[in-house]
């Protein structure tokens, strides 16, 4: 292995000394994601990089990659780091590669409704750049509008629209990757061939950046909707909400998106700022199409509320609650750290599944709420957060109740959401016997196991000595569990929104 | 079904010859007409060692039975043979000991034509007899692979559900053929693929495995493999059982009828539909020799276009006038003419026996504004080669159509070779246009292709190692 001022020049020569930082700083900012993470996650895993880097062309990449060969510093790709699980996160430190300088759209073809970009581009501003156009991007990452096209497509993210236009995997229509060994490839056919036969780009979706570095994208677009609305409805409890989305997922009716949003989160919203309605269970449905069908089915979702229990909200609540789509984690300013616990269930299993997730929060004494979103007639995605204050003893355990969620929904069906650092435990409990064809996918594409590795069929920890390279993944599990036991003997609940306010703001 | 082990044949073939674009075009057609004047003796030998036996699978322990004993991992075997050893199954299926045996599914129908190298010596699947259907799980349905896919449709819509997709030529397929034959599954909205949640299989080592999950989405659980290959899924895996998404049904539902006298205005029309966010639940068009066919006796125009709505029954009558007013310039309107898929099933078997007639070659994917240049040329390539052409086309909402020119000729293999050239050629000249067929992918030599193939091949080598699942044949 060569040494690190030889892989930092080498670095510098390709991308000039602007674009290849190794500052404390700069490593300290991209050694976390959206998660909080625990300081002793320091001693299992080198969270800091070595470097970071910056390039602008599909070619750069490549050179990076093939870099790592001489230098034999592992490559951890990032976005904007929205994620949750640690998948843009280093856990050897090495090379990471911060997509944000490939941003440009660089075409897009209205007569045949796609869109070419680079895979750094934000959500937010592609949204911006369409709509401009007349168009529309239909589908957008619930990460959005901060998460880049590149880090949705790895993380294989729920989407806000899916209901309507289908998965992630139905808008993206081609890749260009940077594979392991440095060459680059397409993942298909810019025509849309229909995935027949030689589509690669399936295997991309939820990788995690494992299998290679996506640097380009095409997608899909929309036309842009005549008639857009959003309905709020109120539920005197989370079981009826939850009933009346079952109710819609039964129903032939297609809405562009359907969520839950438990009384929790309102409370903790309203702690935050004043304007916000009167915590409630609260149902919201957006809808976008031709007039005609909107205002049909805008009835229709009336009369099943109605029949379920559900008041109407007023139309103001009822924007406020759309805009505000992507921004559900403010509640991490009452608690200085958040965990998020994202499981895919069964559209028909709702009210047992926030149920389930209820129970949890209150066993586990967690400051939590549930957020809930149709994803197609069959699934729904369950994401409920916890507050927590990793500064406190008690704080890293509430990471305890995502490994119990994920069991829950597991449980229901279902099956947790990502890998990354923390979830390789789930893997054989999702795939079964199914688990080393995974093995085989990362083996096929990266033999070296230089990008991304040890973080979806096994868990690399910092160090590189035999037996303790690697962590058994049911001992993460293990620690998960008994992290949640931690919190279920601890005598006394969370009250982070009522500490907030007793202070007075933070 | 084959297309690996197809084009491994083809690429091991011409692996030395200097010149290896001639060869290998030459090659492709000799092996596919099964021109023994020019092959060599050994890839005759290869194409000439048919499946020795078939088995009517009636339970996947059979099917876990017969991998584990082509693997070595059982000794002998309760399949009415003579309890022996491996060597002497391998031998009484007349293969030596240097070559891979394994099984392969038999399709029920295929809508072009079979694959170029057989299964060698290998067992046979026949599902016919594996036909059941779960639909007591809310919005999805679990089929046997048997299961025909107008049985499914029929047993669905009987619960209060639909089946999303529908074959764009309604032939009598089984489920099964949607993931290893040619059936053309779709939706207005999407692929098959999008609609398919899990595959129960089985491995290579004999497990029961599944792919994807049965009650829900795979998102955000690890590397999409199901979908990564699907269409291949039985060159890597036996596939058992499909689990897919249901429709919720309607309350009501409605065929809508549009006649058009020519392509461009069909083609206008259409384009007009996909421009909008309208969502039917599918979009058939027929030229009128298709019509013909689907609706013998019936005076059709030159292109019929069907739509699949649904909704409730009052906000029904005002969807239809919307798409009237989107579907313009139509010459005749219809309510009272019936789509291929509402019929009773022997109504739909007997269509499905005279479209089966007819000779298709694939399918050609194209942009819908195409549709009148892609009609000229298929025209023009039928006066050519004197055979006459009709189409069968469906509608995406990305505003792709998805059709399948069909000829009325003789099914012979030079016959189908010389018209997939055609379709070929023609297909080469509309910007946009895609021709996916199974030769197509044999002809494409592009490096994109072949590193994606190679990629795909190496996963299949990881994914079978025992080398039972349809084993790749080396000349």
């Amino acid at each position: 292995m060569a040494s690190k001022d030889y892989a930092h020049r080498r670095l510098v020569n390709t991308l000039g000394p602007e674009r290849v930082a190794q500052g404390e700083l700069e490593r300290m900012v991209y050694s976390h994601d959206f998660a909080s993470l625990p300081k002793a996650a320091l001693l299992q895993w080198r969270l800091y990089p070595d470097f970071i880097v910056l390039p602008q062309t599909t070619e750069e990449v490549s050179t990076i990659v093939k870099l790592s060969d001489e230098s034999g510093l592992p490559i951890t790709p990032r976005g904007s780091g929205t994620g949750s699980y640690g998948g843009a996160v280093p856990n050897r430190g090495g090379v990471l590669v911060d997509m944000r300088k490939m941003n440009k759209i660089l075409a897009l073809d209205a007569a045949n409704r796609t869109v070419t970009v680079e895979a750094g581009v934000p959500w937010g501003h592609l949204a911006e750049y369409v709509a401009s156009k007349g168009l529309s991007l239909g589908l957008v990452p619930i990460a959005a509008p901060a998460s880049t096209v590149g880090g949705a497509i790895n993380s294989g993210a729920a989407c806000v629209g899916s209901y309507r236009f289908g998965s992630l995997r139905n808008l993206v229509l081609d890749l260009e990757v940077v594979l392991p060994d440095g060459s680059i490839v397409r993942t298909g056919s810019t025509n849309d061939a229909g995935g027949r036969f030689a589509d690669l780009k399936s295997l991309f979706l939820g990788s995690e950046g494992t299998l290679g570095i996506v640097t380009k994208a095409v997608l899909r677009i929309q036309p842009e909707p005549e008639e857009s609305r959003a309905a709020a409805y109120a539920f005197r409890s989370l079981a009826e909400d939850a009933r009346f989305l079952e109710t819609i997922a039964g129903a032939d009716l297609a809405p562009l998106h359907v969520a839950l949003l438990d009384r929790n989160h309102f409370v903790f919203e309203r702690a935050l700022r004043p304007d916000v309605p009167e915590p409630m269970d609260i149902a919201l449905v957006a809808l976008q199409g031709h007039k005609d069908e909107v205002l049909e089915q805008e009835k229709e979702f009336d009369a099943l509320a109605a029949k379920a229990g559900g008041t109407r909200l007023p139309g103001n609540d009822a924007s406020d609650l759309w805009a505000r789509r992507f921004t559900m984690y403010g509640a991490r300013r009452l608690s200085r750290g958040l965990a998020v616990s994202s499981n895919v269930v069964p559209a028909d299993r709702l009210a047992e599944a926030t149920a389930e997730a209820h129970t949890l929060l209150r066993k586990l004494k967690l400051d939590g709420a549930i957020h809930l979103a149709l994803q197609d007639p069959t699934s729904a995605v369950l994401a409920p957060y916890v507050l927590m204050d990793d500064t406190r003893p008690s704080g890293p355990a509430a990471l305890g109740f995502v490994k119990k969620m994920g069991d829950a929904a597991r449980g229901l069906g279902g099956h947790p959401m990502g890998l990354g650092l923390f979830m390789v435990f789930n893997l054989y409990k999702m795939h079964g016997r199914a688990t080393p064809f995974m093995g085989a996918v990362k083996q096929v594409f990266d033999p070296k196991k230089k990008i991304n590795a040890g973080k979806t069929t096994e868990v690399w920890t910092r160090f590189t000595w035999p037996i303790i390279d690697t962590i058994p993944p049911f001992a993460m599990g293990l620690g998960l569990d008994l992290a949640a036991f931690l919190r279920r003997i601890k005598p006394t609940r969370d009250r982070f929104a009522r500490a907030y306010r007793r202070v007075g703001g933070a | 079904m084959g297309l690996l082990r197809d084009w491994t044949f083809i690429e091991e073939a011409v692996r030395i010859p200097a010149l290896r674009e001639v060869v290998r075009e030459a090659l492709i057609k000799a092996v596919f007409t099964r021109d023994d004047r020019v092959l060599p003796r050994g890839i005759i030998a290869d194409l000439s060692r048919a499946p020795a036996a078939t088995v009517k699978v009636k339970d996947d322990a059979e099917i876990r039975k017969l991998v584990q004993v082509f693997n070595g991992s059982e000794s002998s075997v309760n399949l009415g043979l003579a309890p022996e050893d491996y060597h002497y199954f391998r031998k009484e299926l007349g293969v030596g000991k240097d070559r891979d045996v394994g099984v392969v599914p038999k399709p029920r129908v295929l809508l072009t034509y079979d694959w170029l190298v057989p299964e060698p010596r290998g067992v046979q699947l026949d599902f016919g007899a594996y036909r059941a259907v779960d639909l007591d799980g809310g919005q999805r349905a679990i089929a046997q692979v048997g299961a025909t896919w107008k049985d499914v449709y029929d047993a669905a819509s009987e619960k209060g559900h639909l089946v999303p997709f529908v074959p764009t030529v309604p032939l009598d397929f089984s489920i099964g053929d949607g993931v290893w034959g040619d059936a053309p599954y779709a939706s207005y909205r999407a692929e098959f693929a999008e609609d398919v949640n899990a595959l129960r299989t089985v491995s290579a080592y004999g497990h029961r495995t599944r792919l994807g999950f049965e009650e829900v989405s795979g998102e955000g659980a690890g590397y999409d493999l199901l979908h990564a290959i699907l269409p291949l899924a039985d060159e890597f895996l036996v596939p058992t059982e499909v689990a897919f998404r249901l429709v919720p049904g309607s309350a009501a539902r409605r065929t809508l009828t549009y006649g058009y006298e020519d392509a461009a205005k069909a083609s206008a029309a259409l384009d007009k539909l996909a421009g909008s966010l309208r969502t039917p639940h599918w979009v058939h068009m027929a030229d009128a020799g298709a019509a013909g066919v689907l609706r013998p006796g019936v005076a059709a125009e030159a292109f019929t276009v069907q739509l699949g709505i649904g909704g409730t029954a009052a906000g029904l009558a005002a969807r239809e006038k919307a798409y009237d007013a989107l579907l313009t310039g139509y010459k005749a309107k219809a309510a009272d003419v019936p789509n291929p898929f509402d019929v009773p099933a022997d109504v739909y078997r007997k269509a499905a026996d005279r479209v089966g007639r007819s000779l298709f070659v694939g399918e050609v994917r194209m942009p819908i504004k195409a549709l009148p240049a892609f009609v000229e040329r298929a025209k023009a390539l039928g006066q050519h080669v004197s055979a006459r052409p009709s189409l069968y086309a469906s509608l995406r909402s990305s505003g792709t159509l998805s059709a399948f020119p069909a000829f009325e000729s003789s099914k012979e293999r030079h016959r189908v070779y010389e018209l997939s050239k055609g379709v070929a050629n023609a297909v080469a000249e509309i910007p946009g246009a895609t021709f996916v067929s199974r030769i197509a992918h044999l002809w494409d030599d592009s490096p994109g292709f072949r590193r994606r193939m190679e990629i795909l091949r190496k996963l299949k080598l990881e994914i079978d190692a025992p080398r039972v699942i349809q084993p790749l044949v080396v000349p």
